[in-house]
């Protein structure tokens, strides 16, 4: 008989519930805090580098003065917002930034949001979490808490930014309060989207258009002065109508604030609900629909569709705005020549004539088509970490070949949709009046087709050499180009800076003619990334 | 299908050391060993997911790693069955059967029967099972020569077990290779021909279920009205235990002729003789690790 020696001890009892919730918090913040230091970074830097040159940018008063006067056109307005005070440096950033930050972090929140609450329930870990003592409840409220405090970090670095370039406090704090509130009203609506359905592609795609439908109404709310009323509707018409800087209104802060609240209560009380479950539960079964599974590119074909859909939609909306105020803006600018000059100056050059203007709007055209390469790479990585690969690559085929024609449709699929916006700009621009052709409309349309091919040839390098950064190097060309072009323009920096951005090297379609060359360049690079990403691919093993 | 000196290595992790492994044509192999032992690494080698760090592994006598031409003759269960949430069974099936290596259609359409699976319904809704299900339905109703499954019954309740059994025999029947590996040891022992048993990465043994048995050793429990004869200095014998009074349990090797004349004196009241399952021979080679 083994003769006992220790005492027997009892296990040391805590307070369970509790240190189960703190552990979800922590974990909450491991899945978020890579991406939330970025935004708040960005959020950051760009208020303080638009507010440090706006000496140089404005000038003086005058020119802030006739800046007012274009910004108050109905078409730039639709497109960047109504304008508050341009000739203070505060108010001039909330113009230049106020938007593209508000939609950054409410995109981001959205996003992050559905994938840390339905995407990690899809895949089966939420329900080793909720096997521990703590509620599917208090999972939700935990995680909630976590993103919505990340979004207002967001908010808080703007005015931090702000308040350290020396503007006005008051304004700082209404514009930082409001881009916290916008992040926080979305990661709120991309958690009720996450209980309402039972997959996060459902959730993150109507959050997503609730957020397109949102920019959408303050556009219009913005454009037409009768229709004014409707900012009161949308998160990104209330930032606007706070007015910092100027009259830095609190009430539609308030009414923002009360509208996150309660839509993170709805949140919270959907959350009552199976786990794995949703509100909205497709049929249990349906006959087969069996399109385009004959193949892998059929296969490849038929999951793109659904989300090109989306995206043709999205961007399709988008382009037709900018023809339908196409007119407006040529009207206004053929009435007032000497503002050509100061557009240009303020970085909108080239707006006196609807090529230009096209132009103009086109070459923002790379970003989102180039996203939606990256994101179809993205969903393929996915596949592969999912194993779903797996029953597709034990059949005779190498997977070269396997993403050789993923990346063929999803190249394809860029093509759709620059043709969407080419055809939706001449459509709207041939409703309004504008001279332009439907022939111009798709060529300026193409040529930003080189710089999304580069984001496609980035996001397939990444599959094969560092698929784990995927979204950092995808994005590399087309965000990470914009921006660096942005920068250096605002900064001054040396030429060759700037020359680094692809979208340097965009030719104004159809104000000029194209550059080929730079297009054959551009191709070139792409191919090459995508040749070196698929060999690689082709030798590395297969993850999961 | 064969493998020579096949090795993985992940970084200071030998997951696979220098396997030598051959599967004839038309037989049932079974491949065993714990978690992590490396057999689902082996799997992947033989599939060309993932590129081996020495060694050559040749299906069909071409290489693994040129997956275009070994998959043409190939099908396979991975062990975690993963499926695109929004498609159906039925549409799964189509796909796989429309990308794969060639597919009986009404063996297929009775393999679902059989199976009970309801292909009406999207992946996403069913359970670990019912993707098992959906593989093996796909690889089975393959003319593949070689089908490879990685533990495709670890989610079956015991009807479909025996569903999968049934399958299995008639895919032998047909002329197929099967590679099984797995935990049902009892699922091995029935339907197997060879067994190879792996531990932590290398090839510990690989032989006939029966060779097996007969390497190990036989438990013959007796009880009897006698004196007890001297058997602990008998050859073969071991761990002689006492159950009761008059009743004693004990390990043998080799024949039990000298034993059972011993016991005869004794008065053998009853005897039984039990071969080891393969479960005790499996605990046997890893028992000791654990112990």
């Amino acid at each position: 008989m083994t003769a006992v020696h220790a005492e027997p001890t009892a296990p040391v009892v805590t307070d369970e519930p509790a240190r189960s919730a703190r552990a979800v918090t922590a974990l909450t913040v491991r899945q978020v805090r890579r991406a939330a230091v970025l935004v708040t970074a960005l959020a950051a830097a760009m208020s303080a580098l638009v507010a440090a040159t706006h000496a140089s940018t404005i000038g003086n008063a005058a020119q802030a003065e006739s800046l007012t006067a274009l910004a108050a056109n109905p078409a730039i307005r639709t497109l960047f917002g109504e304008p508050t005070n341009l000739a203070d440096p505060g108010g001039f950033t909330v113009w230049r930034t106020g938007i593209f930050l508000a939609v950054l972090i409410g995109a981001w929140s959205l996003l992050v949001t559905t994938r840390v609450t339905r995407g990690e329930e899809d895949a089966g870990r939420v329900d080793l979490l909720l096997a521990g003592p703590l509620p599917a409840r208090h999972l939700l409220q935990r995680q909630l808490a976590v993103l919505l405090t990340a979004a207002a970090a967001a908010g808080a670095a703007a005015t931090a930014a702000l308040l350290a370039s020396g503007t006005d406090p008051a304004g700082a704090a209404v514009h930082g309060t409001g881009l916290a509130l916008t992040g926080m009203f979305f990661a709120a609506t991309g958690a009720l989207a996450a209980q309402i359905f039972p997959a996060r592609s459902g959730a993150t795609g109507s959050a997503v258009a609730v957020l397109a439908a949102g920019l959408m109404l303050r556009m219009v709310g913005d454009g037409a002065d009768a229709l004014g009323w409707i900012r009161w509707l949308t998160p990104f018409g209330l930032t606007g109508l706070t007015r910092p800087y100027d009259t830095n209104r609190w009430l539609p802060l308030l009414v923002l604030a009360a509208s996150t609240a309660a839509m993170t209560a709805a949140a919270v009380f959907a959350g009552r609900r199976d786990v794995r479950g949703g509100w909205l539960n497709p049929a249990p079964g349906r006959p087969p629909r069996l399109a385009l599974l004959d193949s892998v590119p059929a296969f490849a074909l038929r999951r793109m569709l659904r989300p090109l859909a989306g995206w043709a939609a999205g961007i399709g909306a988008y382009f037709l705005l900018v023809g339908l105020i196409a007119q407006s803006m040529i009207t206004f600018l053929a009435d007032n020549p000497h503002f050509a000059n100061l557009a240009s100056q303020a970085g909108f050059a080239g707006l006196d004539a609807v090529e230009g203007y096209a132009a103009s709007l086109f070459a923002l055209l790379a970003l989102p088509v180039g996203g939606f390469a990256a994101a179809r790479i993205t969903a393929f990585f996915a596949d592969e970490t999912g194993g779903r690969l797996t029953l597709l690559c034990a059949g005779p085929r190498t997977r070269r070949w396997a993403a050789g024609a993923e990346i063929l449709v999803t190249a394809g699929g860029a093509v759709v949709l620059v043709l969407v916006a080419g055809a939706a700009t001449a459509a709207g621009a041939t409703l309004s009046g504008a001279p332009l052709s439907v022939a111009e409309s798709l060529a300026g349309a193409v040529n930003v087709l080189p710089v999304a091919l580069l984001s496609l040839g980035a996001a397939v390098l990444a599959l094969g050499v560092a698929p784990r950064l995927m979204g950092w190097i995808s994005a590399v060309p087309g965000i990470g180009g914009f921006l660096l072009l942005v920068t250096a323009d605002s900064v001054n920096a040396p030429h060759w800076v700037a020359q680094l951005s692809p979208f340097a090297h965009l030719a104004r379609v159809p104000a000029e003619s194209p550059h080929l060359t730079a297009a054959a360049v551009m191709l070139l690079v792409g191919s090459t990334a995508v040749f070196v990403g698929l060999t690689t691919y082709g030798r590395r093993d297969l993850a999961a | 299908m064969r493998t020579a000196k096949l090795s993985k290595h992940y970084g200071p992790v030998r997951a696979l050391d220098q396997l030598d492994l051959e599967v004839a044509a038309g037989e049932v192999f079974g491949f065993l060993g714990p978690n992590g032992a490396g057999k689902s690494t082996t799997i992947r080698l033989l599939l060309g997911l993932a590129q081996p760090t020495a060694g050559t592994a040749h299906l069909f006598d071409v290489p693994a790693a040129d997956v275009a031409s070994a998959h043409r003759h190939l099908a396979y269960v991975p062990a975690d069955v993963a499926l695109w949430p929004q498609l159906t069974g039925a549409e799964i099936l189509e796909l796989l059967a429309r990308t794969g290596p060639g597919t009986d259609r009404d063996y297929q359409a009775e393999l679902v029967d059989r199976f009970a699976l309801d292909v009406n319904k999207p992946a996403r809704t069913y359970s670990t099972g019912n993707r098992q299900k959906v593989a093996l339905i796909a690889a089975f109703a393959t003319r593949a020569r070689l089908l490879i499954l990685d533990e495709p019954t670890s989610g079956l309740d015991p009807l479909m077990e025996r569903e999968f059994r049934t399958a299995v025999r008639e895919a032998r029947d047909r002329g197929q290779s099967v590679f099984l590996s797995s935990h049902q040891l009892a699922e091995v022992e029935a339907v197997c021909d060879r067994v190879a048993i792996l531990r932590a990465g290398r090839l510990a043994e690989v032989a006939t279920v029966s060779d097996l048995r007969r390497l190990h050793r036989t438990e013959i429990e007796v009880s009897f009205t006698g004196e007890l004869p001297d058997l602990e200095t008998m050859p073969g014998v071991d761990t002689v235990e006492t159950v009761a009074p008059g009743h004693i349990r004990f390990s043998l090797a080799g024949p039990p002729g000298p034993a059972l004349w011993a016991l005869v004196s004794a008065d053998i009241a009853t005897l039984s003789v039990r071969e080891p399952s393969l479960e005790e021979i499996f605990l046997a080679y890893y028992g000791e690790a654990i112990r």
